[in-house]
């Protein structure tokens, strides 16, 4: 029985081990008696792990309570040992202790006291077992821990995707061969250094440090495409999450990297494919809208105006498919590089201006009121960029605001400077954005599906358009909105720099 | 169809314009025919570039309407040849674009006109009106 108590008497005196039986054994408790040390020591030799008190006459013939107290230190220390003195000399109980005796009972005694004593030692002996349990549960722990972490190191060391973690020191301690493949940076670069001492592709680290920072408590991650920018190029995809402990603080930051480099090559066969697709509709659907063209302004013979009504109708249709056949090469051209060529000084005011009174008339048409707002400062405010493109962004943005607000409302646009870049807003009251839309509103071909959507003629092409135009110029773009709120779409476009053009002119 | 042989002159009005149109595209060259014959102009014309050349010469236009993207030889190909050509040099040429692009608007094409001497450009499909009072325009200046 594992609950059953053992208590180990030894004494030379018959008596004293006859009583001690008497006492004991009436609560329960199973007395073990040895007339002398050696043969107390031999009980325990045993079984140490089932006795749990020893009662120990000091004064024995032979072997010495005290001996026998050093003989049961070394078999096991932890065992509990009450040493009985014959003489109630505090000396022999003080140096009893000392030698490591739990406690001591002086003779005689009374049966109360003896049980007092004994069940004193015993809840100690049930402490020192659950702290027993305890460690080794502990131990368990440890190894689950350790076998544990050896295991993901494995998955990780096994992934074919890249890992870098760093804790919130900016320290990367955790890395992957994976990671060290695609980032071109051995592993002994990466573990153990500073994020800014990695030679991180910037961005990365800097979505890093960021991420690092965030205050946001609520799930977070940050997707980005990297490009190494050599011949052969590796475009990587990054994915970006902080860790957080159960109080919300940020412990670290998670990187899992992607070879998205097939994908870029699919897309752009995917790209080459379509812009040679148009190519060739182009030709006939601009012959059949010409042929319509004739046949309307009645110069092939008179029509019925049944004729006439069907031939209008079917121009609107192939006006309709030039226009996206246009919308896929502006695409096709822009993924080949080819989109931003003529890159110059320009002031964004200027154009903005440009384009805001090329747009008046259709606003008009709708009755929305768009402002720009201009200061005389901001026309001294250039970019290094392609006019044609620019014109082409915000003809795009301001042509949107007019499309998807509703009669009477307001479209504005602002324009101001920060950090080194020129940040324009173009806002309206409109309809405003979906949540769950918002994310993939810049995706090609991508168009909000509502019912007042519906009426609204567009390729999702546009805004596919005007992100690649943006990435071209080392800018961003980034959307708010509200469902029924109105929309913002805010741009930044890096300032020229002083000493002239900061990169090359692309002329393909 | 022999649209040379077509003689839309009328009686009792002066000599009309001889008009050039070079595209490969024979439905597009018929339409743009129509429409020029409506306006009482004489049409020639040419299904490819180096045809277009040779009708240069022979037909003696007033006008050329060019195609750009043209398999045998393309518009600007042409344009250039017929500015250096000291005879030829001084017919106003309108160069046909198909439409290359929504965004860049004026001034690629612009661009793309001045680089090749043309002295005008149109988007294809055109607008009748449209074509005709760009014709009327360069006939003038010519």
């Amino acid at each position: 029985m594992p609950d059953q108590v053992n208590i180990l008497v030894i004494d030379d005196e018959q008596i004293m081990r006859d009583g001690c039986f008497r006492i004991l054994s009436k609560d329960g408790w199973n007395v073990i008696s040895a007339e002398n040390g050696s043969r107390g020591l031999e009980e325990i030799k045993t079984r140490p792990e089932n006795i749990d008190v020893i009662l120990l006459d000091l004064m024995m013939p032979g072997m010495s309570g005290m001996e026998v107290l050093d003989h049961i230190r070394t078999i096991d220390p932890n065992l509990l040992v009450i040493v009985i003195t014959g003489y109630a000399t505090v000396e022999s109980a003080v140096e009893a202790m000392k030698k490591g005796a739990y406690d001591f009972i002086p003779k005689p005694f009374t049966p109360d006291q003896l049980r007092i004593v004994v069940r004193r030692a015993l809840e100690r002996r049930t402490l020192q077992k659950e702290a027993e349990i305890l460690r080794r549960e502990r131990e368990r722990t440890l190894r689950d821990i350790a076998t544990e972490k050896s295991k993901i190191k494995t998955i990780i060391n096994c992934m074919g995707d890249g890992v870098l973690v760093c804790d919130r020191d900016s320290c990367m301690v955790l890395t992957n061969p994976a990671a060290s493949r695609m980032l071109k940076i051995s592993e002994t670069s990466l573990l153990g250094n500073f994020l800014s001492e990695c030679n991180l592709p910037s961005e990365l680290s800097k979505t890093m440090e960021e991420s690092l920072q965030t205050r946001d408590t609520g799930y977070t991650s940050v997707s980005q495409e990297l490009s190494s920018g050599d011949p052969g190029e590796i475009f990587l995809r990054a994915h970006t999450a902080s860790v957080r402990n159960d109080i919300g603080e940020v412990m670290g930051s998670v990187t899992v990297l992607q070879d998205i480099s097939h994908l870029k090559e699919l897309d752009k066969m995917k790209s080459e494919f379509i812009a040679m697709v148009a190519h060739e509709l182009r030709a006939p659907i601009a012959a059949v809208e010409q042929q319509l063209t004739v046949i309307l302004n009645k110069m092939a013979g008179e029509l019925t105006e049944k004729q006439e009504q069907l031939l209008s109708r079917a121009k609107e249709r192939t006006k309709g498919l030039l226009n996206l056949i246009k919308d896929l090469l502006d695409l096709s051209k822009i993924e080949a590089g080819k989109m931003v060529q003529y890159k110059e000084p320009l002031s964004l005011q200027e154009v903005i201006q440009r384009v805001v009174d090329l747009m008046r008339a259709e606003a008009e048409n709708k009755k929305i009121d768009l402002q720009f707002s201009a200061s005389s400062k901001m026309l001294m405010l250039m970019i290094h960029a392609d006019r044609n493109s620019m014109e082409g962004i915000f003809t795009n943005l301001i042509s949107n605001g007019i499309k998807y607000t509703p009669e009477g409302g307001k479209v504005w646009i602002t324009l101001g400077e920060e950090g080194g870049f020129v940040k324009a807003t173009v806002s309206d009251t409109g309809i405003g954005i979906k949540k769950e839309d918002l994310p993939r509103i810049f995706d090609k071909f991508y168009r909000v599906k509502t019912a007042e959507t519906r009426q609204i003629v567009g390729t999702g092409l546009g805004l596919s358009i005007v992100k690649s135009i943006v990435d071209a110029h080392l800018g961003s773009i980034s959307v708010e909105s509200e469902e029924g709120g109105g929309t913002t779409f805010t741009v930044f476009l890096p300032k020229e720099s002083t000493n002239g053009p900061p990169y090359k002119e692309e002329k393909s | 169809m022999p649209f040379a042989l077509c003689l839309p002159k009328k009686e009792g009005r002066k000599m009309a314009k001889k008009i050039l149109i070079v595209d490969d595209d024979p439905d597009l060259v018929e339409a743009v025919t129509m429409i020029l014959e409506s306006k009482n102009y004489d049409v020639a014309a040419a299904y490819g570039g180096n045809e277009g050349l040779q009708k240069a010469k022979s037909e003696n236009p007033d006008l050329i309407v060019l195609d750009v993207m043209m398999p045998d030889k393309d518009g600007y190909a042409v344009c250039k040849e017929l500015k250096a050509d000291a005879k030829l040099s001084k017919i106003p040429i309108l160069l046909l674009t198909a439409v290359v692009s929504k965004i860049p608007t004026t001034r690629y094409t612009q661009q793309m006109g001045l680089e090749t001497e043309a002295d005008d450009y149109i988007d294809k499909p055109v607008e009748p009106e449209v074509l005709v009072k760009r014709i009327e325009a360069l006939l003038i200046k010519g």
